[in-house]
């Protein structure tokens, strides 16, 4: 495909059609990056967000943050749910997308409305939901184990951090296999049948069909997907601070997200917040840094 | 789907999918289910299975606090905006991405990247003073520029892997029959794009749809409010919240997405041969 | 500028609190500008949160002001408790988007005003009740002598019992803090079915009752020296009250040792609950018919305020709001006016009337006299506020009371746990 390179090489027209997409991201998201990025720098707290001058303190907010021996239990925390739950959810959505392609035609659909339901169900709803099923006292979860001869009258679900977090992938993976599922389909889609039948005459087992055929021809979004996943999940807010809003303890179940909530927002303590924010930003970096590289080289080698 | 797989495969298929349907939707029934019931029937030491005697007092009371319907407005004119944008410039984006060798592709494919791995709860406050100095507060013009800029890395990144999925090679033939190059891309390709553009709309639709703490800073007006605002009216932390409004609130502001789901499925299940028979 | 002198004459309803104002308008420089008259007329935008202001104060509030103040407009936005301090971040730093008035928790409060959100109100304290403000508040809002906000309604929580369940178990309503432990563990033994039932209903996060029990003791939370704010969980007096709690929660409690104080008439309903400290407004959530359960255990409710150690009733945390005006409000006088018809006797009337603590103390016989008027008096008699450290926020948003009392409530090390909330409180206080 090197022709491809040399017949578009010096024509405007791709700067023209990218133009929109950079107008907008720099328009919307430039100026609060660059805000962020003074702000870690600065003694920035309520009084300078109503119009004190704030105080430019350097790398004290970094010095601060790195030296806390709890940034780093939060981190290596927030690595290892995230790391669970992308494996969970991409294990779960790529399996069932591949499995509704043998679904007959009217189950599939139903499965997938189904997945949309659970997609489209406003937050506020299936987080109140999931905390009602997961409840201590009234929670249907203890209700039918228990009515299974289970002893779970009681039990307390976010009382210890691991099961804390137990329920938080329960949540977090509900939200986001339908997601998966419905673009690795869609990706599916574009498999030519023909080569799947030829593939099939040539007498290739599932296991072959899967590993040469399908997976090659899904690989670019089955990879972004895979990152996308990585990264949502390393930024987990919502679902863990609903959670602690309800039980558990959250000096043991924070997250990074929450941790930059809780400084920022919930301690008025913008610059400690933004550095936190810029620390995971480059925290995601180097753990995606692998992938993107390989990535990168594939780029350039079409 | 161009073949059929075989009777226990498609069995066994039907059965994982049944489960995973009875799965995903338990916690959906369970809001629907709340949504007909008292409020000290909805958390009892026994649990209501079935809204059996149940009723739509808690319907009549989120249509009779009246802003229903000018926050679905509100809504649908937001959402309606970040997709027709978001797509438009994510689009063209992915196919100078994936089709075209250019100086800065490499960079800009991974500043999309990055600004995806930016932590989002801090940065909303630096989106207001923005918004402000542009004098959009309250607009809903305001809200869909962030809503675009939050879409559009995640829009433009899927898309691509849609386009490269597709030969290029097809293209290639369609040229050799005459077509021009632009010809080839609508003819051949865009077709078989619809099942990205509607996965990737239905990522937007649902993200800007349920967005909640942008909407929240940017829309303080009453007359502003979107529905997950609107829906926040229920929760009062001083007087109890009014969880079977919650529940009847968001059952209907679920229905929608249901309805631009049902819409565009259709596109989703054409398959390449679909598309290269259209071609 | 201010064009009230004389269109007051009409409906001079809150006559008092208007001429003082009109003397404070007086002395205003004139900065902003007008077209035609020289009198400033505007849209005042006034942010109440939730529906605790009944609709009627609010008819009252948009008229009357409207009256007095011919050609300028008054707004009621509703805002939510959930995601306020977002909010308000947010809009208090906009010049061209910032409501004129807030409300705000009184707990919340002191963020803001040692923040320099809200415009100084220290002038117009005497014109607006003066002493006769609830002290707490006023002091609360107070920084370095000068005071951002006011107090707009009180209302602290009191405990609601099972009248049956008292009797039954032949005890009696108890006097002291003392015998309330001990009538609480001795509800839970002569009740032990349901498994989960509590002598008195205390959830583990519940750290806002549970810093009434610190205080009781004659401990704090924090205490200031020379403007330096240190920790004093540790000292022998909150130790004791701590103990007190670990004592109500392993002996009386059936409450999740982990779970929030969210809906209380739940439990109560559902007859798991002999006695708990919850505000007055879940009265109506028992009565009610289809939240509470106004056939059964709602007949047998009865309230009384958390007695103290020595007759006196316990400081509880006092809960409330205040009223403020934004810094950034470039309409101040017309703002102020908006604040002082919120303070008038005719509209804090209107509140007392709806179960709300006035503002004011000469108003509080406003509130009736039956059993829930003199519980919500007494609890409110001996209230206190959270230390007015200047990073008490950073206290709460770190949830490190939560985690303390929840750790508690699982039979925990009292002492230990206390020195490690101190710990991490004193990076914290000071801000």
């Amino acid at each position: 495909m090197t022709e491809r390179t040399r017949r578009t090489r010096g024509t405007a027209l791709p700067y023209l059609l990218i133009g929109p997409a950079v107008l907008a991201l720099c328009l919307a998201l430039g100026y609060p990056l660059l805000r962020q990025l003074v702000l870690s720098f600065q003694e920035f707290g309520l009084a300078q967000q109503f119009g004190r001058p704030p105080e430019w303190v350097g790398l004290a907010n970094y010095r601060e943050l790195l030296t806390d021996a709890y940034l780093w239990r939060v981190t290596a925390r927030t690595v290892t749910f995230c790391l669970v739950n992308a494996a969970v959810t991409m294990v779960l959505g790529v399996g069932l997308a591949l499995v509704m392609r043998a679904m007959s035609t009217p189950v599939r659909l139903l499965t997938q409305t189904g997945l949309l339901l659970a997609w489209a169900m406003p937050v506020v709803a299936s987080l109140t939901v999931w905390q009602w099923l997961f409840d201590t006292q009234y929670g249907v979860v203890n209700y039918v184990l228990t009515s299974m001869g289970g002893d779970f009258q009681g039990h307390g679900w976010l009382l210890r951090p691991l099961s804390f977090f137990f329920v938080a992938t329960v949540v977090v993976v509900w939200m986001s296999v339908p997601f998966v599922a419905f673009t690795v389909y869609a990706a599916l889609t574009q498999l030519p049948g023909e080569l799947l039948e030829a593939a099939e005459i040539d007498g290739a087992g599932v296991v072959q069909r899967l590993r040469y055929v399908i997976l090659p021809t899904i690989r670019t979004v089955l990879l972004v997907v895979g990152l996308l996943q990585i990264i949502w999940d390393l930024r987990v807010f919502t679902q863990v601070y609903i959670l602690q809003e309800a039980g558990g303890s959250a000096r043991a179940t924070n997250l990074l997200g929450t941790y930059i909530y809780r400084l920022g927002i919930g301690g008025g303590d913008f610059g400690t917040s933004a550095a936190v924010a810029v620390f995971m930003l480059a925290l995601t970096v180097v753990l995606t840094a692998p992938y993107v590289r390989s990535m990168l080289r594939q780029e350039r080698t079409v | 789907m161009a073949r059929t797989a075989p009777r226990p495969v498609r069995w066994l298929a039907n059965t994982v999918g049944l489960v995973a349907f009875a799965l995903a939707t338990f916690p959906v029934y369970w809001m629907v289910n709340s949504s007909f019931l008292d409020r000290n029937q909805i958390r009892n030491p026994v649990p209501t299975w079935v809204p059996f005697g149940g009723d739509l007092d808690n319907f009549r009371t989120v249509f009779e606090s009246g802003q229903f319907l000018d926050a679905m407005k509100i809504s649908l004119m937001v959402t309606g905006l970040t997709l027709v944008v978001a797509l438009t410039f994510a689009f063209v984006a992915a196919v100078a991405v994936s089709r075209f060798r250019f100086r800065g592709r490499l960079s800009f494919i991974v500043t999309l990247l990055v600004i995806q791995m930016i932590p989002a709860e801090g940065l909303f406050i630096s989106q207001y003073k923005m918004l402000e100095t542009m004098e959009l507060l309250n607009t809903v013009v305001g809200l869909t520029v962030v809503y675009v800029a939050g879409v559009l890395p995640f829009t433009i990144w899927t898309l691509r892997g849609f386009v490269e999925g597709v030969p290029y090679e097809l293209e290639e033939a369609a040229m050799m029959d005459g077509c021009t190059r632009t010809q080839a891309f609508f003819r051949i390709t865009f077709p078989l794009l619809a099942p990205g553009l509607v996965a990737t709309g239905v990522f937007g639709f649902i993200q800007a749809w349920n967005e909640f703490t942008l909407a929240l800073v940017v829309m303080t007006r009453e007359d502003q409010r979107t529905l997950p605002l609107w829906l926040s009216t229920f929760t009062d932390v001083n007087r109890g919240t009014d969880w079977g409004g919650i529940m009847a609130g968001s059952t209907l502001i679920a229905v929608p997405v249901i309805v631009f789901f049902l819409l565009v499925q259709g596109r989703m299940a054409s398959g390449l041969t679909a598309g290269a028979v259209k071609g | 500028m201010v064009r009230i002198k004389k269109s007051m004459s009409g409906v001079a309803i809150a006559a008092l609190a208007l001429t003082t104002l009109a003397a404070c308008g007086n002395e205003d420089d004139g900065s902003s500008s007008n077209d035609g008259g020289g009198a400033e007329s505007a849209d005042i935008r006034v942010w109440l949160n939730g529906t605790d202001t009944p609709q009627e104060a609010r008819d009252w509030l948009k008229e009357t002001f409207e009256d007095q103040n011919p050609g300028s407009t008054l707004t009621i936005e509703q805002q939510e408790w959930d995601g306020l301090v977002e909010k308000l971040t947010t809009s208090l730093s906009s010049e061209s988007e910032t409501p004129d008035v807030v409300e705000i928790g009184n707990t919340q409060a002191p963020t803001f005003t040692s923040a320099g959100a809200f415009a100084d109100l220290t002038g117009e304290l005497d014109a607006l009740g003066g002493d006769d403000l609830l002290p707490g508040f006023v002091d609360g809002a107070t920084v370095d002598g000068k005071t951002y906000a006011v107090p707009y309604y009180a209302g602290s929580k009191y405990i609601f019992y099972r009248k049956d369940l008292l009797e039954k178990a032949g005890l009696e309503v108890p006097t002291t803090l003392d015998e309330f432990v001990q009538t609480a563990i001795e509800l839970k033994k002569a009740n032990p079915k349901p498994a989960n039932f509590s002598g008195f209903w205390f959830p583990g996060q519940d750290w806002r009752n549970g810093a009434a029990f610190v205080w009781a003791a004659g401990g704090e939370l924090a205490v200031e020296e020379g403007g330096e704010w240190t920790p004093a969980l540790s000292s022998d007096e909150s130790l004791a009250g701590l103990e007190m709690a670990q004592q109500l929660f392993m002996g009386a409690s059936g409450a999740p040792k982990d779970g929030n104080e969210a809906d209380p008439w739940t439990p109560f309903c559902a007859g798991e609950v002999g006695m708990m400290s919850t505000p007055g407004w879940v009265k109506g959530l028992i009565e009610a018919e289809d939240t509470g359960c106004p056939d059964t255990y709602a007949k047998e409710m009865g309230v009384f305020a958390l007695p103290g150690t020595d007759a006196e009733p316990a400081p509880v945390l006092m809960g409330g709001s205040d009223i403020a005006i934004a810094a950034k409000s470039p309409h101040q006088d017309l703002a102020q006016e908006a604040v002082a018809l919120m303070l008038s006797d005719d509209y804090q009337t209107i509140m007392a009337g709806a179960g709300l603590t006035p503002a004011k103390e000469s108003l509080a016989s406003l509130l009736g006299d039956d059993e829930y008027a003199a519980a919500t008096v007494a609890a409110a008699s001996n209230a206190k506020l959270t230390p007015a450290a200047p990073g008490w926020a950073n206290v709460e948003g770190s949830r490190v009371l939560e985690d303390l009392f929840s750790a508690i409530a699982q039979g925990g090390d009292v002492a230990e746990l206390a020195a490690k909330a101190d710990e991490q409180m004193s990076g914290q206080l000071n801000g």
